[in-house]
């Protein structure tokens, strides 16, 4: 370009000396009619339409440099936006990983998991029996696999120490439906479901490295299983998960004997399925639908009112508890990057008044307005990114941490556990937020700027804005933005902290501090009869009594907080029969004599059971406040009499006991029927122990005394009633510990966002100030004044928090406990603290206004 | 000399392009046949030609390449393309008829509205 309007000019001046112009005069006047050369290839680029590329190349050469130059500002700025943006990043991995791709199986979205549903009470369970699943395995034409599991523990013996391991009882094809293929040796087989071929096993890899020591032989391999015999046939892949049923490191499959097969009666097995290719969830669902009402035709004692549909799998996965509170945090963070964010934006608008003097010059250079607004706007797109590149690395540290401080128990129920990493979702997400809010939050300040007025600013000698009144204006409101965001933000946290304390504080219905707890499963083949079972944990309860330091110590074949219960169907006597699919369930549990008074549950009437209800007298129950209130409308229950089960056995009740949480700290009372662990004996049973002494030193003891009666027997790890419980609440305190963080987060964001606002009035009205210290006003005043002005902000930004959380807070009431979603103290709690923090974030920018010398000030343009 | 005309707005793309029309010119010459042809009544300001060349260029009207004026320096050709002709045509078209349109309105006599 240049050369040709060189020459140009050059053939002009030739032909101006030809017409007889001198040559020095020809290429001045040359020069001078072209005019400017620099302004006509600038017009020309223009004109030709410079490549978007090459602009955005050059905005970034400048961007790159001006952030260089400002350290301070760009390093703020950038640690900002990573903890900001870091956060977001760590959060939406987890929602990424529980709620969009929870699923970590080939073609996940074809599994389907079925679930019974009793149209006449209105309640779905996910559990069928034995007959029901094979019928429908036979009978459903739209499934590939059709699958069933349940949860097991297995007595691991020989080899070692005797070890109850977690694992699951699964139909031949689990694997197969599943899509998941064994590392080592082979998945199951149809002929490993008949009984007597069935005494095959597949480990988890990390039992076979822990406890086999990774031998190389390991498919082939005889274990001792439940007293029986074992064949490994194959070792999964340590990253295999099946959430649904937590963690496991042995799969044994279901066989089912003749008159199991037929069983119509026990619901137990949660039933899935992969739907062949093409088929839709809705064609499933209907073939489903009607094989139940063809099973409820043949079978009305116990499929009537029975139907099943279908869900998919990645849904039931992502509805667990957890997805709310996931989304309340996600939300959160969200609402702490928009405060984060609108920080940056101050610092930026801040910024811009400084730089009203180069931009007047480059206005003056020809610069038009939106190549200024472009420039300014790729400057904070490039803030942005930066700060999500680091805010990448940190989500990437954080969510290691997060990892590795969930307890060992919860991590097989953490769906993709271990898999939840930065992947491509991830990382679409925080470019995709980065640049949002890059271009968002650099508008307003690029705007500001670009409105530079050319005259005065050239004139001014500082170089700086005088009249930034329209900027201050804005960083006003982004200020007030902060605020209310900040108050919406500490106010989800106040009621969320309130919640967790309501719960944790609350009276469980037995006190669990001073009691540890095992389980034992024994095996059938050596305590075969009902005597033998019950001689065991008689003894075992005699001997572990015996310990010096135990008060007292009982059995119990379910207690709170474990990880499993049993519930029955109890009718009252002499009331008229239910219909099938209508009775009445309550939980059950089969207890020692010592059971109430080792757990402390205080007994409201009547007795409780002891030693004197044994095998040969006549059956009875305890039962619970709930089950009195909804069976017998609280009337006197003594002496009444229940059947329970399926046999309908019929039990008297003799006493009724407080109500105790059963799960969850936030339960409502289910009933709960209590019998004679020797009326009705299991041979799965947990030990609870009332003792002043340590957890670690109490164990051993407690090991000795079992091993004492049986020195084949293995038992579970021996815990404390309060680890159960804390880890029950885990998610709750983890989401407690989160919201905190978060809540701190955007005080503190919000105090810095005021106390840079204060710091720029001051500095805005020195001249003002100035004159009225000049003129007589105390500095007291002066301090009042701007303290004021803050406190102007700071009511405005909280007004419009509290009125958002008050519409905001309704969609978490469901994870609130004890608390209202509107509780007033809390408003009024953060509202003050709130006013607390910014009046703090004012005092120091106040009390320096009060020092300015007015000779400066008065100085001072 | 008549006096010189100032050159109408929008204008200067319909001259160059009839400029390129008859030969290949570099910028210089469009210039200089510029005024040749319009008997030296119409000036064209240096500065504002080269901005219109490089986005006729762009607009795809005219085409150059590189070359060697009279006086043996490196000077870029620019011509007409095909697509050119017919836009010069079609504003040449459009103006006569605004020309007419507008020479009709200024010969209304009073009566006539």
């Amino acid at each position: 370009m240049d050369a040709e309007l060189r020459s140009h000019m050059a053939a002009y001046a030739e032909d101006l000396v030809r017409n007889g112009l001198p040559e020095r005069e020809a290429m001045r006047r040359a020069r001078m009619e072209f005019g400017g050369l620099e302004r006509v290839k600038e017009e020309c680029r223009e004109s030709r339409g410079i490549s978007f590329i090459e602009t955005l190349r050059q905005d970034i050469r400048l961007g790159l440099r001006m952030l260089r130059k400002s350290s301070g500002f760009t390093a703020v700025a950038v640690l900002t936006l990573a903890l900001g943006i870091g956060a977001n990043t760590a959060i939406f991995s987890y929602v990424n990983a529980w709620l969009i791709h929870p699923l970590p199986y080939a073609h996940a979205e074809d599994l389907m998991v079925a679930l019974s549903h009793n149209a006449r009470e209105g309640w779905t369970e996910q559990t069928f029996t034995n007959a029901d699943f094979l019928e429908y395995q036979k009978q459903a034409s739209s499934f590939s696999q059709l699958a069933a599991w349940t949860s097991w523990y297995f007595n691991l013996t020989g080899d070692g120490r005797p070890d109850r391991v977690t694992g699951g009882l699964v139909s031949w094809n689990f694997f197969d439906a599943l899509g998941a293929q064994p590392m080592l040796g082979r998945s199951f087989l149809p002929q490993d479901s008949r009984p007597g071929s069935s005494n095959v096993a597949i480990l988890s890899q990390g039992l076979w490295e822990t406890r086999f020591g990774g031998d190389p032989r390991i498919v082939g391999r005889k274990i001792t299983l439940q007293d029986e015999t074992y064949t490994v046939v194959g070792v999964m892949r340590s990253d295999f998960q099946f959430p649904l049923m937590g963690a496991a490191n042995i799969w044994t499959p279901l066989a089912f004997s003749d008159t199991q097969s037929a069983d119509r009666t026990t619901s137990w097995l949660p039933v899935f399925g992969r739907l062949k290719t093409g088929v839709t969830r809705e064609q499933a669902s209907a073939e489903m639908t009607t094989i139940a009402s063809r099973l409820a035709k043949l079978y009305p004692q116990t499929n009537t009112n029975l139907t099943t549909v279908l869900s998919s799998m990645a849904y039931e996965v992502g509805k667990e508890e957890g997805s709310q509170e996931l989304m309340i945090c996600f939300w959160a963070v969200g609402l702490v990057l928009l405060i984060a964010s609108a920080n940056v934006a101050n610092l930026m608008l801040a910024r811009g008044t400084g730089r009203a003097r180069e931009f007047a010059v480059r206005g003056a250079l020809g610069a038009s307005h939106v190549r200024l607004i472009r420039q300014l706007l790729t400057e904070s797109l490039l803030l942005f990114v930066a700060g999500g590149a680091a805010g990448t690395l940190l989500a990437f540290w954080a969510v290691q941490a997060i990892e590795a401080s969930i307890p060992a128990r919860i991590r097989g129920y953490m769906v993709n556990y271990g898999r939840v990493s930065l992947d491509t979702t991830t990382l679409v997400y925080v470019a995709t937020i980065s640049m949002i809010c890059g271009i968002a939050f650099g508008l307003a300040p690029a705007f500001e700027a670009s409105q530079i007025d050319v005259n005065s600013a050239l004139k001014s000698t500082s170089g700086r804005s005088t009249s930034g009144g329209r900027s201050a204006c804005l960083r006003c409101v982004f200020v007030i933005g902060e605020i209310a965001l900040a108050s919406v933000v500490v106010i989800s946290t106040g009621l969320l902290v309130k919640s967790f304390v309501r719960m944790v504080d609350g009276y469980l219905g037995f006190e669990p501090r001073g009691v540890v707890a095992a389980q034992l499963l024994i095996p059938p083949l050596r305590y075969g009869s009902d005597t033998q079972v019950r001689n065991f944990y008689e003894q075992v309860v005699q001997r572990v009594g015996a310990i010096p330091g135990v008060s007292s110590a009982s059995v119990s074949e379910y207690i709170p907080f474990a990880e499993s219960s049993q519930a029955v169907i109890v009718h009252v006597a002499e009331q008229p029969a239910m219909r099938a699919g209508e009775e009445r369930t309550a939980d059950y549990t089969a207890v020692g004599p010592a059971y109430f008074s080792t757990m402390q549950i205080p007994l409201l009437r009547g007795r409780a059971l002891d030693a004197e209800d044994g095998p040969a007298s006549p059956k009875v129950v305890v039962i619970n406040e709930a089950l009195m209130r909804e069976f017998f409308a609280n009337q006197n229950p003594i002496g009444r009499r229940l059947e329970i089960g399926h046999e309908a056995t019929l039990c008297t009740i003799v006493g009724v006991v407080h109500d105790v949480k059963q799960f969850y700290l936030t339960d409502e009372p289910h009933p709960q029927v209590y019998v004679s662990a020797s009326q009705f004996p299991s041979a799965y049973m947990s030990l609870v122990v009332r003792t002043g002494a340590s957890q670690a030193g109490i164990a051993t003891a407690i090991r000795r005394a079992v091993w004492s009666v049986d020195g084949r027997q293995p038992l579970s790890t021996v815990e404390t009633m309060g680890t159960m419980i804390a880890e029950r609440n885990t998610p709750n305190r983890f989401l407690m510990q989160l919201m905190t963080f978060f809540g701190a987060a955007a005080l503190l964001l919000g105090a810095i966002g005021i106390y840079g606002l204060m710091v720029h009035m001051v500095t805005q009205r020195t001249h003002e100030i100035g004159i009225r210290l000049a003129l007589g006003a105390e500095p007291r005043g002066v301090m009042r004044l701007m303290l004021g002005q803050g406190l102007n902000l700071t009511t405005r930004g909280l007004t419009m928090g509290v009125g958002a959380s008050f519409l905001a807070t309704r969609w978490m009431a469901t994870s609130l406990y004890g608390v209202s979603a509107r509780d007033p103290l809390t408003f009024a709690g953060v509202s003050f603290l709130l006013a607390v923090v910014a009046l703090a974030a004012c005092y120091i920018p106040a009390r320096r206004a009060t020092r300015v010398d007015p000779m400066v000030a008065l100085r001072y343009e | 000399m008549d006096e010189q005309l100032e050159l109408l707005q929008g204008t200067l793309d319909m001259l160059i392009l009839k400029a390129v029309s008859l030969s290949p010119l570099h910028g210089y010459g469009i210039l200089l046949r510029i005024q040749q042809i319009s008997k030296d009544r119409l000036e064209i300001q240096q500065g504002s030609l080269y901005p219109a060349l490089y986005r006729l260029e762009h607009q795809g009207w005219i085409a150059s390449e590189w070359g060697e004026s009279e006086n043996k320096r490196k000077a870029k050709y620019y011509r007409l393309t095909a697509a050119g002709k017919r836009r010069l045509q079609e504003e040449a078209e459009k103006w006569s008829r605004m020309a007419n349109v507008i020479a009709g309105i200024l010969r209304t006599k009073p009566g006539e509205v």
